[in-house]
């Protein structure tokens, strides 16, 4: 069941909640999804106290990155093995005022720092479609659990496709709407600049009415926006006739998996035949080449000096030692795993006062440049699309990528894009190649979630045509 | 050899706001150990910075008491190291653009005025506090995230003396802003030096040494004099300075070696991603510029031109805010603004030092010390009388009332003295011979007998001058 057809029945809340928790330790036996289970009793018992929200009971579940008082988490690290968080992040205040009933914490990339969800503390989790591929990541569980029918809903947050590509993967709508749209406070951090809070949803309509719940001002973030909180799901209609919808060339031209192009060329014929205006437009290679290695800079920059504070001295899993220097340093070195200690080092290198400027500095120049070359296609249209990657979820083993091709830089990386701007960004089912599912990415002007998230919708009633 | 002496100053100062410089959480003096913490101020994850508006309010009126100009544009960057008292792994401050730049301060010298550059004014958070035992460390976090502001001085002071004048008069400054505490006892006022010396007329500078958190503004004449004839010793013999970092022993009044400084540390300083920049609106930072409390500067000028007040007697005032402050609330009743300065100078000064109290603990009003004043100048009671008075108007008595009841009046009719000046003359006849006989001892022991018979009432000054006219005509 989606969320809205919940909420159209309100009877039997409790034992919806309570299937809820079953079918996620049925999943978790399946799929490895879950960090920790949350017991409803207590939620269950407030659910009357709610039962005006927008969410009333509904359940649903958060990424390990989202901090919850008095319920451990520990954003799959080692490190906050024995983590139980001292408040709630704002995300949490405002889904448990809305009704939403929280049943699990689920698995990540260590710290976020991933998009396979290989490196966490719990081990890899699997993708529902095939058990031998993974979930993708770095928000994996949450999506398995929402992809697995668990909840109607999840908590995944995106730093550079985080929520966007494990929704490809696993055949459900991920959805991160602008930078400051959703407030941060209390999302443990990967990289400050690039961090959204999104979700994932089976179907686009409960994206948009998870975002009326989600959005809003929080004084607690001073990068969150001050604008007003529009009716997104009135304005999610699949009405497209005069839409301007560009198609990235560039990615296209680097993707040679026929079903992929051909499952775009449905999503462009279909969205054509309700009366959008399809373009296919060129962005510049070489800034398109660069996406991945800015990214990589800025992001781990950003998170050397983010995650400074897990040194065992406060919270966290301390390895005792002689010197408090000494206790930091084996609490990190013990408590983080290679994936994260190899990108703090590259963060730190790239921070170096010798450094800075050639590297961290360089990286928000070029980030500059590839926002400006997004205006130029979204200057003259509502959105642009492209397949989300160029083939379904691998497998747990596959080996890596030509990591200098552009079939890895740009089609597998393109949507950090959504990161780099801050524009909202959905991906939406359109299809299947190799028997696995595969989306289809779209991205949209600030602020212009109503917009973007209507467009969506057409691609979803395209698909479910084809369904038919 | 001769060596010119160049000093700068760094001052750290704790502002007095509510809370910290990013959190809600309580700032603190003295609380009970990590009772004034909340998420942010230790560092736990997915927690961000939220800015202080009343901090930056207070930065801005010490950039304009200081004379800087401000950057409405105001930025933050991250300061990055490992420490047990920095718990985020960072602190948050204004490496890049900080929000005042270029003041200066006009210090007294011996020979006259001279200005003292200001560099930059920065906005920061404090660290938590450590304490070192023997078997363990700990840390209270009240202190974390404390605002600050960092005000580093150009190289323009040339001795101890120049040094403690510039910090007492920053000090002073700020207390009249009423932006900080300042106590440097109690640490919400930090003082680092940087001192250097090279031979006089060089344009190469020396080697710098930095000493570091000086408590005192005595101790930071001490630990500058001290280190120039150091440094001067050592140049003398051909010896080089060690770049390093000092301290001041109190014991020894020395300064001796804390650490020394292998390179500079890498602070990896860049722009904090959870502040955006804020534009401050040009009509709010007008507002707090244009609305500046009184600083003492300008106190000192009016207490001059108003009350007439010698640069001595301004100066003690200004120099003790309580006291110069009740001092303005005693010229609202006393008649003259001088002889109220004398009096909160030597008799009040001297009572609560004597009774070991302070203006807050006493329950003296300024109204009443003003019309004890007027009491004087109206000639109601002598200024002997007054004293005695005064004694029960520092217990929150009337004067008036008070000298009611103890039966006290100047005696300041003409004709009461003179029949009282006669009585005494006639019953000494010996004083007048004397008198006539060039001892002018005489008149000093016939004032006293006058007086004695008066009970004291007479007016003294009326009385001399009566007595000198009645002995002439014998």
């Amino acid at each position: 069941m989606t969320m809205l057809e919940m909420l159209k029945n309100t009877e039997n809340t409790e034992a919806r909640i309570l299937e809820a928790v079953e079918k996620a330790h049925e999943a978790h036996e399946k799929l490895n999804a879950v960090v920790t289970f949350i017991d409803p009793a207590e939620q269950i018992a407030n659910l009357d106290q709610y039962k005006e929200g927008a969410m009333a009971g509904i359940p649903i579940a958060l990424k390990d990155n989202v901090n919850t008082k008095g319920i451990r988490t520990t954003a799959s690290s080692r490190i906050l093995d024995n983590y139980v968080p001292i408040y709630d992040a704002t995300i949490v205040k405002k889904l448990r005022e809305a009704g939403a009933v929280f049943i699990a914490k689920t698995s990540m990339d260590e710290l976020a720092m991933g998009g396979t969800n290989l490196t966490a503390a719990t081990g890899p989790v699997l993708n529902p479609y095939d058990t031998n591929c993974i979930s993708g990541g770095s928000s994996g569980g949450s999506a398995a659990l929402v992809a697995a029918g668990v909840v109607p809903m999840a908590i995944g947050t995106d730093t550079g496709d985080s929520i966007r590509k494990p929704a490809s993967f696993c055949n459900i709508v991920g959805f991160k709407p602008t930078y400051g749209r959703i407030s941060r406070y209390g999302i443990i951090p990967y990289s400050s600049s690039l961090d959204h809070v999104g979700t994932f949803t089976r179907t686009v309509k409960d994206a948009a009415l998870s975002l009326e719940v989600l959005a809003g001002r929080d004084d607690k973030d001073m990068t969150s926006s001050n604008r007003p909180v529009e009716n997104y799901l009135a304005m999610t209609k699949g009405e497209v006739a005069g839409k301007k919808v560009a198609v990235i060339k560039n990615i296209v031209d680097a993707i040679d998996n026929q079903e992929t192009l051909a499952c775009l060329n449905n999503v462009v014929e279909g969205l054509k035949a309700k009366g959008a205006v399809v373009d296919y437009v060129e962005m510049d290679q070489q800034l398109l080449r660069a996406v991945l290695p800015t990214y990589f800079l800025i992001a781990n920059c950003e998170a050397t000096a983010n995650h400074s504070n897990l040194d065992g001295i406060r919270f966290g899993n301390r390895k005792e030692a002689d010197s408090s220097e000494e206790i930091m340093m084996k609490t990190r070195t013990e408590g983080l795993g290679s994936q994260a200690r190899k990108r703090f080092v590259i963060g730190s290198y790239g921070l170096f006062a010798e450094n800075q400027e050639r590297f961290f500095r360089q990286a928000q120049r070029v980030r500059r440049l590839i926002c400006e070359d997004v205006d130029r296609v979204l200057n003259e249209y509502d959105v642009f699309i492209a397949p989300a990657s160029a083939k379904g979820a691998t497998k747990l083993n596959e080996p890596a990528m030509d990591q200098m091709s552009d079939a890895y830089l740009i089609v597998e990386n393109h949507m950090a894009l959504g990161n780099f701007t801050g524009y909202p960004s959905i991906t939406v089912p359109m299809g299947m190649t190799g028997g696995m599912p595969i989306g289809v990415n779209l991205t949209g002007r600030a602020f212009e979630e109503g917009e973007l998230l209507n467009i969506a919708q057409a691609i979803e009633d395209v698909m479910n045509k084809v369904g038919e | 050899m001769n060596y010119d002496v160049v000093i700068g100053i760094e001052i750290h100062c704790e502002l007095k706001t509510k809370t910290k410089m990013f959190s809600g959480a309580p700032t603190s003096f003295g609380m009970k150990a990590n009772t004034c913490v909340n998420e942010i101020d230790l560092g736990h994850p997915g927690t961000m910075p939220a800015v202080n508006k009343q901090a930056v309010r207070y930065a801005i009126m010490a950039c304009t008491a200081l004379n800087m100009s401000v950057d409405t544009l105001v930025k933050f960057d991250r300061k990055n190291y490992y420490y047990t008292d920095l718990p985020k792994g960072f602190q948050i401050t204004q490496q890049f653009h900080p929000i005042g730049s270029e003041g200066y301060l006009d210090i007294e010298t011996e020979a006259g005025t001279k200005r003292i550059g200001i560099e930059r004014l920065h906005m920061e958070e404090d660290t938590a506090k450590q304490f070192h035992l023997d078997a363990l460390t700990l840390v209270d976090y009240n202190r974390a995230g404390t605002p600050l502001v960092e005000i580093v001085s150009k190289p323009d002071m040339t001795s101890g003396k120049e040094a403690a004048a510039y910090v007492s008069k920053l000090r002073e400054t700020l207390f009249y802003l009423g932006v900080s505490d300042v106590k440097m006892e109690e640490g919400s006022m930090r003082c680092d030096v940087n001192i250097s010396l090279k031979p006089a007329g060089s344009p190469v500078y020396g080697t710098k040494v930095e000493i570091k958190n000086l408590n005192s503004i005595s101790n930071v004449q001490k630990a500058v004099d001290y280190e120039i004839e150091r440094q001067s010793k050592i140049y003398d013999e051909g010896g080089k300075i060690a770049q390093e970092t000092r301290r001041f022993d109190e014991a020894t009044q020395t300064t001796v070696t804390m650490r020394l400084k292998e390179g500079s540390v890498d602070y990896k300083y860049f722009p904090e991603p959870n502040i955006f920049p804020i534009q401050l609106d040009p009509q709010w930072v007008k507002g707090i510029q244009e609305n500046l409390p009184e600083l003492p500067d300008q106190r000192r000028a009016r207490y001059m031109n108003e009350y007439g007040l010698g640069s001595y007697d301004a100066n003690v005032l200004i120099s003790n805010k309580e006291l110069s402050d009740f001092y303005e609330e005693v010229c609202k009743v006393a008649k003259d603004g001088k002889i109220a300065a004398n009096w909160c100078i030597s008799e009040l000064s001297g009572a609560l030092s004597k009774r070991n109290e302070t203006l807050s603990t006493m329950k003296l009003t300024a109204a009443h010390l003003g019309a004890l004043i007027n009491m004087i100048l109206d000639k109601e009671i002598s200024g002997k009388q007054a004293k005695e008075v005064f004694e029960d108007v520092l217990e929150g008595k009337d004067p008036k009332e008070v000298a009611a009841a103890k039966g006290m009046k100047q005696v300041s009719d003409t004709s009461a003295i003179l029949a009282l000046i006669n009585q005494v003359l006639d019953e000494n006849p010996q004083s007048i011979e004397d008198f006539k006989n060039g001892k002018s001892r005489a008149v000093g022991f016939l004032v006293g007998q006058v007086m004695k018979k008066s009970k004291g009432q007479a007016n003294p000054a009326m009385t001399n001058q009566l007595l000198n006219e009645e002995l002439k005509k014998r």
